[in-house]
C-alpha cells in the first residue's frame, strides 16, 4: 500500500497514510470475522496473512503489470532525520542519527505504550479485554468495542511498519517482502507478554540478528544459513518461553487449581 | 436499598426456567436463596443483575419500576454480583482490578492511582478486610480473590450484593471471615443475597430463606419461622431420605498403599507422601482444592510420574505402570472433572458407559463391538443408578450435571474393582444425586472394597470416611478416626502446614 500510495501521489506522507489505511482495512476484516462473527482468531489471522500475500502479488500484476519486484522513480522515500550533535558520537552515532522519521516515531510510541498500558484508563481496558473480557463485561463495559478499537490501532501500527519496510528502507516492493517478519513480531509479543519496554529490547536484538545476517553473507557463509538466522533466534526465544511457562505451571499448580 | 422481583418469568424456548417468582430483598437483611441445580436461582438473579433481559414481570428498586439494558444499568443502580467463577484479571494488581471500569481520572484519561489507592484503602479499613493492593491476582488464594471481588462491589458503592455460591471453594476459616464481613455489611444497611445449596450456612447466617424448585418459588420465610428439615424437604420436594446405614468398620488387607512417594509439582515442597487404604473402608482426604490432591490422585492412577517411592495395589507394585495396566490390576477412578476427564461429551451414553472396558469379552470380540450387549448394559446402569436421560443413544452433552456424574460413578463402581479412587464425586450435583452417590459408595465399602475419597466438602468427608487425612501444601496429616474428628480440628489442619515435622507425618 505504501509503495502504491507513494508511487501515485509522489509523496512519502501520502504513501505512509495509504499504508495505514491498508492496515486498518485488514484490522476491520479481522474484526468482522472474529468479533462480529464467531471466527477463531488464529484461523482468521492465518487466513488474513495468506490473503495479504496473495492479494499483494495479484495487485502487483494487475496494477503495475510486473511480477516479483516493483520499482519506480515516482516512489518518494521517507526522509531520513539527521540529529546534529548525536551523529558525531563515535560508533553509536550512525545508529542513533540518520534513521527514517518512522524509526523515531516508533521509539516514542513504545515509550508511550508503556505508560498508556500502565496508567491510562483505555490501556487498562485493553489489557482487561485481552485477558478476561467476561470480567470487563461484568463491570458494564462493552468488550467488543474495546477489542475493535484495539484492533484498529493495531492496524494503524501495522501500516506504519509496512511503510517503514517498503518506502523507507528500500523504496520498492518485493513479493512477500516482509518474509515472515510478522511472525517474528508475534514471537516477540509472546515472549514479552505484551510489556512494552522488554519488547523494545527484544526487537533490537532481533533487528541486530537480522542485520548481522545480512552483513556476514559477505564473509562467505551460505546465504541459506544467514537467512535462517532470525528464525533460529525466534525459535530459541520460543523454547525459552515454553520452558519458563512450564516452570511457572509446576510452581503454581497448587494455587491455580481453582 | 429495597429490591423486588415482581411476578418474574423466564422462558428458554418451551422450558420455563423461572416461573412467576416474586421476591423482595430488604436492606440490612441476608437473604438466602436455596434450591437444587437448575431450580432457577441463578437465572432469577441474572434478571435482577441485568444479564438476562428477556423476561416477563417487573424489577422494582425502592418501589420504582426499572428496566435494565445491561449489567451496567444494574451496577449504577447499586446492585453488585460476585459470580461463582470469579471475574478477575490474573496479571493485574488488586488495585487495578478493583477500580477497573470505574477509574478516577485525571487529565487526558490517565488514571489517578493516588486517589484510587486512598479511596480503596479507606474501604478496606472500614470493613476490616485483609488485602494487599499491590499484589497480583495470580499470587492470591481463592479466599483473597473473593475478597477482591467483594471489594470491587464496595468500591462501586453497591447497596445490594448478590453472592453466587460464595463458600464453595473456601476453607472453614476463610468462610468464617467472609461471614464476618457479610455481618458488617448488614450493619451498614446493605442487602445481601446468598445463592447456595449448603443448608448449614443458611442456618448460620441468613435472616430470610427462599426456596426455589423447578423454577417456582416454594417458600420465602424468616429463618426463625422455618427449620432445617422443612427447608430441605422444600428443596427436594418430598420427605428426606433416611440416613444411610453402614456396617461396622471391618478393615481387611491393604488394598492401596503409597510408600513415601514423591510427586513432582504437588505443591511448593516435594515432601514424600504415605497412605494406606484397606479393603472394606473409606479413607477421606480433606483439604482446600489446590493443595496437591489433584497431583496425588494423578500419581495413583498413573497420569503423573512419581520421582521416588512405591505405589502398591493388592500386594503388587504398580509404580511406573500405565493407566490401563493399573486399571486391569484392580483400580477404578471417578475423576473430579466429569466434563473433560470423566466423559466424552459428544459421544453417546452407551459409548461412555462402556468406554473403560471396551476390550471386555462382553462388549467386543476384539474386532467388532457387540452393540446389543452394550445397549443392555447401559440400560441396566441407567436403571440401577436412576440416571435421567432421553435414551441410551442420547449425547452425554445433553444431560444435566448430576446425571452426568451419576453416569461416571455408575460406570466406575459397576466394574467392582477392589480399589476405587473418587475425587469430589458430588461437586456441582444436586441433593438427590448426592444421596444416591453416597449410598453407592457405602455399599461398595460394605462389600469390601477399598475407597479413597478426595473431597473439598468437609461434611461429605466426615459423613462417609472411616479415616481422614488432611492435605495441606502437598503434605498429608496423620490418619484421624472420623468419629473423633471435629470440623474445627480439620479446619485447623488445613491451615497449619507445619504442625508436625513432615518426616514424622509420612511415617504414619
Amino acid at each position: 500500500m505504501a509503495v502504491f500510495g507513494s508511487h501515485f501521489t509522489g509523496s512519502a506522507m501520502w504513501g505512509t497514510l495509504s499504508a495505514v489505511c491498508g492496515g486498518v482495512f485488514m484490522a476491520i476484516l479481522f474484526a468482522e470475522f472474529h468479533l462480529r462473527r464467531p471466527g477463531d482468531p488464529i484461523v482468521v489471522s492465518i487466513a488474513i496473512n495468506l490473503i495479504a500475500l496473495g492479494l499483494s502479488t495479484y495487485l502487483l500484476r494487475a496494477i503495475f503489470k510486473v511480477s516479483g519486484v516493483f520499482q519506480s522513480h515516482n516512489i518518494d522515500k521517507i526522509s531520513l532525520v539527521n540529529i546534529p550533535l548525536l551523529e558525531k558520537i563515535p560508533f553509536l552515532g550512525p545508529f542513533i542519527s540518520g534513521q527514517s522519521l518512522l524509526f523515531y516515531i516508533s521509539l516514542v510510541l513504545v515509550i508511550f505504550a508503556h505508560f498508556f498500558f500502565k496508567f491510562h484508563q483505555l490501556g487498562l481496558w485493553f489489557r482487561a479485554a485481552g485477558e478476561n473480557k467476561l470480567a470487563l463485561e461484568a463491570s458494564g463495559v462493552n468488550s467488543k468495542k474495546i477489542q475493535f478499537l484495539a484492533l484498529i490501532l493495531c492496524g494503524v501500527l501495522c501500516g506504519l511498519g509496512g511503510a517503514q519496510l517498503s518506502i523507507s528502507n528500500v523504496g520498492l516492493f518485493v513479493e512477500n517482502m516482509s518474509a515472515g517478519r510478522g511472525w517474528i513480531a508475534v514471537v516477540i509479543v509472546l515472549v514479552t507478554a505484551g510489556r512494552a519496554l522488554p519488547l523494545l529490547g527484544l526487537v533490537f536484538l532481533f533487528g541486530s540478528v537480522d542485520s548481522v545476517a545480512l552483513r556476514i553473507q559477505g564473509l562467505g557463509l551460505p546465504q541459506q544459513f544467514t537467512e535462517m538466522m532470525p528464525y533460529l533466534a525466534s525459535l530459541i526465544a520460543l523454547i525459552f518461553v515454553c520452558y519458563r511457562k512450564l516452570k511457572f505451571e509446576t510452581n503454581t499448580q497448587g494455587k491455580r487449581n481453582v | 436499598m429495597k429490591a423486588e422481583l415482581h411476578e418474574v418469568s423466564v422462558k428458554f424456548g418451551p422450558f420455563c426456567a423461572v416461573n412467576n417468582v416474586s421476591l423482595s430483598f430488604l436492606p440490612g437483611e441476608i437473604h438466602a436463596l436455596v434450591g437444587e441445580n437448575g431450580a432457577g436461582k441463578s437465572t432469577a438473579m441474572s434478571v435482577l443483575f441485568g444479564l438476562n433481559n428477556d423476561y416477563e414481570g417487573k424489577i422494582l428498586i425502592n418501589d420504582t419500576h426499572k428496566n435494565w439494558c445491561s449489567p451496567a444499568d444494574a451496577i449504577s443502580a447499586g446492585i453488585g454480583m460476585v459470580h461463582q467463577h470469579f471475574m478477575l484479571q490474573e496479571t493485574m494488581s488488586v488495585l487495578e482490578n478493583v477500580i477497573l471500569c470505574s477509574e478516577p481520572l485525571s487529565k487526558f484519561g490517565f488514571v489517578n492511582f493516588n486517589l484510587a489507592t486512598i479511596n480503596v484503602q479507606s474501604l478496606i479499613s472500614k470493613y476490616d478486610l485483609k488485602i494487599d493492593l499491590t499484589q497480583k491476582i495470580s499470587h492470591l488464594s481463592v479466599g483473597q480473590r473473593q475478597a477482591v471481588e467483594i471489594l470491587k462491589l464496595l468500591y462501586r458503592n453497591s447497596q445490594l450484593l448478590i453472592l453466587d455460591e460464595p463458600t464453595a471453594v473456601l476453607t472453614p476459616s476463610e468462610k468464617h471471615a467472609l461471614f464476618l464481613t457479610l455481618s458488617n455489611f448488614k450493619l451498614s444497611q446493605k442487602s445481601i443475597i446468598l445463592i447456595t445449596h449448603k443448608i448449614d450456612e443458611v442456618m448460620m447466617i441468613a435472616d430470610r430463606v427462599s426456596v426455589m424448585r423447578d423454577g417456582k418459588l416454594i417458600s420465602s420465610k424468616l429463618l426463625q419461622h422455618t427449620s432445617k428439615d422443612a427447608i430441605q424437604e422444600n428443596i427436594i420436594g418430598g420427605k428426606l431420605p433416611k440416613p444411610i446405614k453402614r456396617k461396622k468398620h471391618n478393615p481387611r488387607n491393604i488394598g492401596l498403599e503409597l510408600q513415601r512417594i514423591v510427586i513432582p509439582g504437588i505443591a511448593t515442597r516435594n515432601e514424600p507422601v504415605s497412605l494406606q487404604v484397606r479393603l472394606g473402608e473409606i479413607v477421606g482426604i480433606a483439604g482446600v482444592s489446590g493443595n496437591g490432591q489433584a497431583p496425588l490422585v494423578e500419581a495413583i492412577i498413573g497420569l503423573r510420574n512419581t520421582i521416588s517411592g512405591n505405589i502398591i495395589l493388592n500386594d503388587r507394585y504398580i509404580t511406573g505402570k500405565e493407566v490401563w495396566e493399573r486399571r486391569q490390576l484392580g483400580l477404578t477412578y471417578v475423576p473430579e472433572d466429569r466434563q473433560r476427564v470423566g466423559l466424552a461429551l459428544d459421544a453417546s451414553v452407551c459409548e461412555n458407559a462402556c468406554i473403560s472396558q471396551i476390550d471386555n469379552q462382553e462388549f467386543s470380540n476384539g474386532f467388532i463391538l457387540k452393540l446389543g450387549n452394550i445397549g443392555r448394559f447401559t440400560k441396566k446402569l441407567i436403571n440401577n443408578f436412576d440416571i435421567r436421560v432421553e435414551s441410551a443413544s442420547a449425547k452425554v452433552r445433553t444431560m444435566s450435571g448430576g446425571n452426568k456424574q451419576k453416569l461416571v460413578v455408575a460406570r466406575e463402581l459397576n466394574q467392582k474393582k477392589p480399589v476405587v479412587i473418587v475425587e469430589n464425586p458430588t461437586w456441582g450435583v444436586d441433593i438427590g444425586a448426592i444421596n444416591k452417590i453416597h449410598k453407592e459408595l457405602i455399599v461398595m465399602r460394605d462389600a469390601g472394597h477399598a475407597i479413597l475419597l478426595v473431597s473439598n466438602e468437609l461434611e461429605e468427608i466426615m459423613g462417609l470416611s472411616d479415616h481422614i487425612h488432611v492435605m495441606s501444601d502437598g503434605q498429608l496429616s496423620k490418619p484421624l478416626k472420623s468419629a473423633e474428628v471435629t470440623v474445627k480440628k480439620l479446619g485447623d489442619l488445613m491451615l497449619t502446614q507445619n504442625e508436625n515435622h513432615p518426616s514424622q507425618k509420612s511415617r504414619n
